[in-house]
């Protein structure tokens, strides 16, 4: 099969993985090195997947340098790296920065975005690149949208299906999301995985991990061996990504029954829980305070107080992203990996 | 920790962050008039920080601070007038008129002192936070250090030392994007300061330093953690100074709408005032009087500091030595 070299993007939220769970939990670290490092085993994967172009936005914290010098070395040029074209786009170090990179690669026609950071980082991106399908990376705290998984076959996964060698009906699947709406805020944002209902005034330090700090999650899906506010839902009324509905709880610290939910790495709470249900598609659903904020995919982004009416609805139209396992059970079964004598890399290639 | 603060916590909260910011600004006129002696390094800009971690110590709690030291010591609650007459060099000053803006101290509130050693003050608060653990008190110690500070050896070894001795001691890193004219991320290998907490296996959070409720709430995790003896623990706060890196910096290295955006869309004292009334927390009345005070006290340290007496020459040792019996 022969198709044009298609361009990628690979966007890295170097913020996170450093929010104040690492004090209030045993949340680790995903350094910004950490960071560069798994870029360049995206890049090796790319490169051996026929990925001759990628784009990655730049950064005050290093990694988009470090990238940068490795494509440089040795390594790069043994694996025939992809040439990396660093955008051109002022920096204000906040998620702004990964809404105008997404933005850009959009315009540059990227066949796919890998996203490096935590659901927050993934939601960012997905509100700006409608159908450019996402592979999604963790490197955030509690992650429920991108699985964890190791970049280079992640890598491999996506740059097969960004050089148009896996169907879309295998390759691709469609999210849901949660709209937060408030018509006279003129406020319209996105959640990937979970709206979190909190008495907190503030966003303060945004991350929420306390069940005293919680009184409603509505959730996409919600996994069972979820970690953060979704495993909620998800140890009491399980969702999967797929069914067409979501759920929600409601929690109260008198409750007769508490959860014990992972809400942080490390930290297991007993939550109160005095209801919930399923989360029909299309419903504007009003909040049970009448002020506090909202946490999208864990984060506290919204203040709202008594004069504000925001609602959440479920919908069914999120981003694409990547199926890791279904794509590389795909290239398994048709030898996708597999080269001949001619390519660089057979071990009886002259080059090798 | 809660942001649940109550009105007095509020308003507290407001006005040591107005305080500063009016100090800090008077300060930057009345240098210009050549009447200041030595340097000035102002903390305007960063006043969440100051406010956001000191409104949990009390003034058994030590902190050590740098060359930019006024707001951490307002913070800290000590005392306007004998700031001001401390900077204009006069007997009245809290060190007698003999140290200066750099060398600021009052050790009846905690406050070991400016300095203008760059990381000088985490060994200090090291040591603070040994006597209070060998004390067996519940205090805990605090060092403000910059991006300069944060590649200096003192501050590695402090870490270290906190680390293996499992003090009660907070790293705080305010991150103003410069070490005097060196951009940060030219200058700080690994760019985030919180990352290096790891290598002293201690935790490293990095927070909006332009939101005091971010780094009350960060502060407050912190501060607990070390007082219930769960040992030391680094904070980035990542802010922006309005000024030079000292009074007459030229600073040719920002770009030239730098501070004014920043300014305009991220001042501490904005969106504090923003979200608190929008929230129905405080008026705008309760706030504009805080206002109103504060530059009657500013107007009334620097009137006073103006006209109070200088150290004379038999003072010149006195307070220098320690007089054993």
């Amino acid at each position: 099969m022969s198709h044009p070299a298609p361009t990628v993007g690979i966007i890295v939220n170097p913020a996170s993985g450093r929010d104040l769970r690492r004090l209030t939990a045993s949340a680790g670290l995903y350094s910004s090195t950490d960071k560069a490092s798994a870029v360049q085993r995206l890049l090796a994967a790319f490169a051996a997947t026929g990925i001759r172009r990628v784009l990655l936005p730049p950064d005050m914290t290093g990694i988009a340098a470090a990238v940068l010098k490795a494509s440089n070395g040795p390594q790069a040029a043994g694996q025939r790296w992809p040439q990396l074209d660093i955008l051109d786009m002022p920096l204000r170090q906040t998620v702004e920065d990964t809404r105008l990179a997404a933005r850009q690669m959009l315009a540059r026609g990227v066949a796919l975005i890998a996203v490096l950071g935590g659901d927050g980082t993934h939601k960012a991106v997905a509100a700006e690149v409608g159908d450019i399908p996402l592979l999604t990376l963790s490197t955030g705290t509690n992650n429920a949208f991108p699985e964890l998984r190791e970049a280079t076959s992640a890598g491999l996964a996506g740059g097969l299906f960004a050089a148009g060698r896996i169907p879309a009906q295998v390759g691709l699947r469609r999210n849901k999301r949660l709209l937060v709406r408030d018509p006279a805020r003129e406020l319209c944002e996105w959640a990937l995985v979970e709206v979190a209902v909190s008495p907190q005034r503030f966003i303060g330090a945004r991350a929420l991990s306390r069940a005293e700090d919680l009184a409603e999650v509505f959730a996409t899906f919600a996994e069972p061996h979820a970690i953060g506010l979704s495993a909620l839902c998800g140890l009491w009324c399980p969702v999967s990504r797929h069914a067409a509905e979501g759920a929600w709880v409601r929690l109260n610290g008198q409750a007769e029954q508490a959860l014990l939910a992972p809400l942080a790495p490390g930290l297991v709470q007993g939550c109160g829980i005095t209801a919930a249900g399923p989360l029909a598609p299309g419903v504007a659903y009003s909040l049970s305070l009448s002020s506090g904020t909202l946490a999208l995919d864990g984060e506290r982004e919204i203040e709202f107080s008594e004069h504000d009416r925001p609602t959440v609805t479920l919908d069914a139209h999120g981003p694409l992203s990547i199926d890791v396992e279904a794509v590389l059970a795909f290239a398994a079964r048709h030898r996708l990996l597999a080269v001949g004598r001619e390519h660089p890399q057979h071990p009886a290639h002259p080059q090798c | 920790m809660s942001t649940h603060l109550n009105t007095e916590q509020l308003l507290h909260a407001y006005r040591v962050m107005r305080t500063i910011r009016a100090f800090e600004e008077r300060l930057h006129i009345e240098f210009a008039t050549g009447e200041i002696p030595g340097f000035v390094h102002l903390y305007a800009g960063e006043e969440a920080s100051a406010a956001g971690v000191m409104a949990h110590l009390r003034d058994s709690d030590c902190i050590a601070s740098n060359h930019r030291g006024h707001g951490h010591c307002i913070a800290k609650g000590v005392d306007v007038h004998g700031m001001m007459a401390e900077i204009y060099g006069k007997k009245t000053g809290v060190c007698g008129g003999k140290g200066g803006s750099m060398h600021i101290a009052d050790l009846e509130k905690g406050m070991l002192g400016a300095n203008g050693i760059v990381g000088a003050g985490a060994p200090l608060v090291a040591g603070a936070a040994l006597a209070a653990k060998l004390k067996g008190t519940d205090d805990v110690a605090v060092v403000f250090f910059g991006d300069g500070g944060s590649n200096e050896g003192a501050v590695f070894e402090a870490m270290n030392l906190a680390a293996i001795m499992n003090l009660p001691c907070i790293f705080v890193a305010e991150n103003n994007g410069y070490a005097e004219a060196t951009a940060s991320n030219w200058s700080v290998a690994c760019d985030h300061i919180a990352d290096r907490a790891a290598g002293f296996g201690m935790p490293g959070v990095t927070i909006d330093g332009y939101d005091f409720f971010a780094v009350h709430e960060a502060a407050g995790a912190a501060i607990e953690r070390a007082r219930s003896g769960q040992g030391p623990s680094l904070v980035e706060v990542k802010l922006t100074r309005y000024y030079g890196h000292f009074e007459g910096d030229a600073q040719t290295y920002r770009a030239p709408d730098e501070v004014k955006n920043l300014r305009e869309t991220r001042d501490c004292l904005m969106q504090f005032r923003q979200r608190t009334t929008r929230a129905g927390l405080l008026g705008d009345a309760q706030l504009d009087l805080v206002d109103a005070q504060v530059e009657d006290l500013i107007e009334d340290a620097v009137r006073r500091a103006k006209s109070d007496p200088k150290p004379q020459p038999a003072d010149l040792l006195s307070d220098v030595y320690v007089a054993y019996p």
